[in-house]
């Protein structure tokens, strides 16, 4: 396996391809040209890039074939008003250029019960479902993929999808006039039918909405945001209660990245609030939690017992976790 | 623990109309029909109007309850002598149906556990399904030494028909199988016969 660093793998940029006006596709070998994780359709690898403003921990979903041990491909968009990640990715990695990145991890992955997949994907979004379609592709699953993109220019990912899927493709938006219609997509389909959704909140919402009304049940609707939805806030200051340590966090960075970047580690996977890994016992509080997770329960979330660093902030006089 | 007190012992529902559902199928068996009677009592009109019903009267205990469900307004009642012709009707219900269909199952352990192994192949989830248990405990009971399928075993300690071993029925159920496990019963010591006692629940 590529030699790891501190559980980071050592990558190489092979090359860099613009597919879209706003998208690069990186594609990455080994840097010691040995072999890569191998990883399943849905999973993101977490990129550290280096910025002038420190090292930026940013999650892609993996999009060449799960079954490729020789390579990785992700594709970035660039987001000029985001935290500096993307932008980062764009301006200043070339190819040869060497990158760190973590294990990849599956927070989206395809459900192995059901009978017929149906993706749902906008822009960017296609990304994981590259790598899905191919797993259930290569296992003789049946899917389809219903792809919006905003025209003509942004649609090169789609189409190469098209010209290896055929007709379980179908774009919208390519050009200028179709629109995908998410209740003529799910109606009427098969028991056992499984829903993937990737793209704006928008659209998330907009499924899950179609999908109740018809009766679908949530086991049967899975979903990923890929759009960053951060944490920025008003400034607070946290405690470590193990090392006595009191961190800043300002406003443009997560309770995590601040703890980071103070020399400190945390336990983290999608840096996105879905997962769970970072989950932190709050031992002291003066003042609210504001929690921005999708793992908590209501429940958890009253009590303030628990926060997750990697989304979740604070307004508070004294904040004191068990790190 | 190697007996009884095991988690794989099913825990059951109460039927009650999944409001959520644009379409509802209920199967029951012999005593399980009195629950289906409940579940249609509690159903409004219109969802009433999008039930079908699958009823065998095939009944370890002699229970026939097809005369209540006859005054109902479903969409369609299908009658059947036996449970096994019933589990195929429901196979070829399912084959049709879509999503947004509720399932609603009650009777034997038996009964319920094969329909689910119809209902799990089509990919249907335990949130699209509700399951009752009416009337006998009696258990279908798998040999782990030969592989046969005994139904309505009532008691801890029986003689397997395909093995002619004695096998003593434990709490461990598998729902692949629809069926607690039987295993010898003097296994241990040859000849040491554990307690006959009648099965509970």
């Amino acid at each position: 396996m590529s030699e790891s660093q501190h559980g980071a793998l050592k990558l190489r940029v092979k090359s860099i391809e613009a597919v879209t006006p706003e998208i690069n596709r990186y594609t990455f070998c080994p840097a010691d040209d040995s072999w890569l994780p191998p990883f399943s359709g849905g999973s993101h690898l977490t990129v550290l890039i280096p910025s002038e403003e420190g090292t930026k921990r940013n999650a892609y979903s993996l999009m060449s074939s799960p079954y490729d041990t020789s390579q990785y491909q992700i594709a970035v968009r660039r987001v000029d008003d985001g935290k500096g990640g993307s932008l980062a990715m764009h301006n200043n990695v070339r190819e040869g250029d060497v990158l760190l990145a973590g294990i990849p991890a599956n927070l989206f992955p395809v459900s192995k019960h059901a009978r017929h997949h149906v993706f749902i994907a906008g822009g960017v979004g296609i990304t994981p479902v590259f790598a899905q379609v191919e797993e259930l592709s290569l296992k003789g699953s049946p899917f389809e993929l219903h792809l919006a993109v905003r025209g003509p220019d942004h649609a090169a990912l789609g189409c190469e999808l098209k010209e290896r899927f055929g007709d379980q493709v179908t774009l919208y938006g390519h050009d200028g006039q179709s629109r995908l219609n998410t209740m003529e997509i799910l109606a009427g389909r098969p028991l056992g039918t499984h829903a993937y959704i990737c793209g704006p909140t928008r659209m998330i919402d907009d499924v899950v909405t179609s999908a109740h009304s018809l009766g679908w049940s949530d086991a049967n609707i899975h979903f990923e945001r890929f759009e960053d939805l951060g944490s920025t806030g008003d400034p607070f200051s946290v405690t470590l209660a193990r090392s006595g340590a009191v961190i800043e966090v300002s406003p443009e960075q997560s309770l995590l990245e601040a703890v980071e970047e103070a020399g400190h580690k945390l336990p983290y996977l999608c840096r996105g609030g879905a997962c769970g890994e970072c989950e932190t016992e709050v031992l002291e509080l003066d003042g609210t939690i504001d929690h921005r997770d999708d793992w908590l329960s209501e429940s958890d979330r009253a009590t303030c017992k628990l926060i997750m660093p990697c989304v979740s902030r604070a307004t508070c006089t004294k904040l004191v976790i068990n790190a | 623990m190697l007996i009884t007190g095991i988690k794989s012992r099913p825990v059951y529902d109460e039927l009650t109309p999944m409001a959520s559902g644009l379409n509802h199928l209920a199967a029951a068996q012999g005593s399980g029909g009195k629950p289906l009677v409940r579940l249609l009592q509690a159903m409004t009109p219109d969802q009433l109007a999008a039930t079908d019903v699958l009823y065998s009267t095939e009944s370890f205990t002699g229970q026939n309850y097809l005369a209540e469900l006859q005054q109902f307004k479903v969409r369609n009642l299908a009658v059947f002598t036996t449970n096994a012709d019933a589990v195929r009707g429901l196979d070829a219900s399912l084959a049709d149906a879509k999503m947004g269909t509720r399932l609603y199952l009650s009777g034997s352990e038996g009964f319920i556990g094969t329909s689910m192994q119809v209902a799990t192949s089509y990919g249907m989830n335990r949130d699209e399904v509700l399951r009752e248990q009416a009337g006998s405990s009696a258990r279908r009971v798998w040999c782990a030494h030969c592989g046969h399928y005994s139904e309505n075993v009532t008691h801890r300690v029986f003689t397997c028909p395909g093995c002619e071993l004695n096998l003593i029925v434990r709490d461990h159920y598998s729902g692949r199988l629809a069926a607690f496990q039987g295993v010898k019963a003097d296994g241990e010591v040859p000849g040491e016969m554990p307690d006959n006692e009648e099965l509970d629940t």
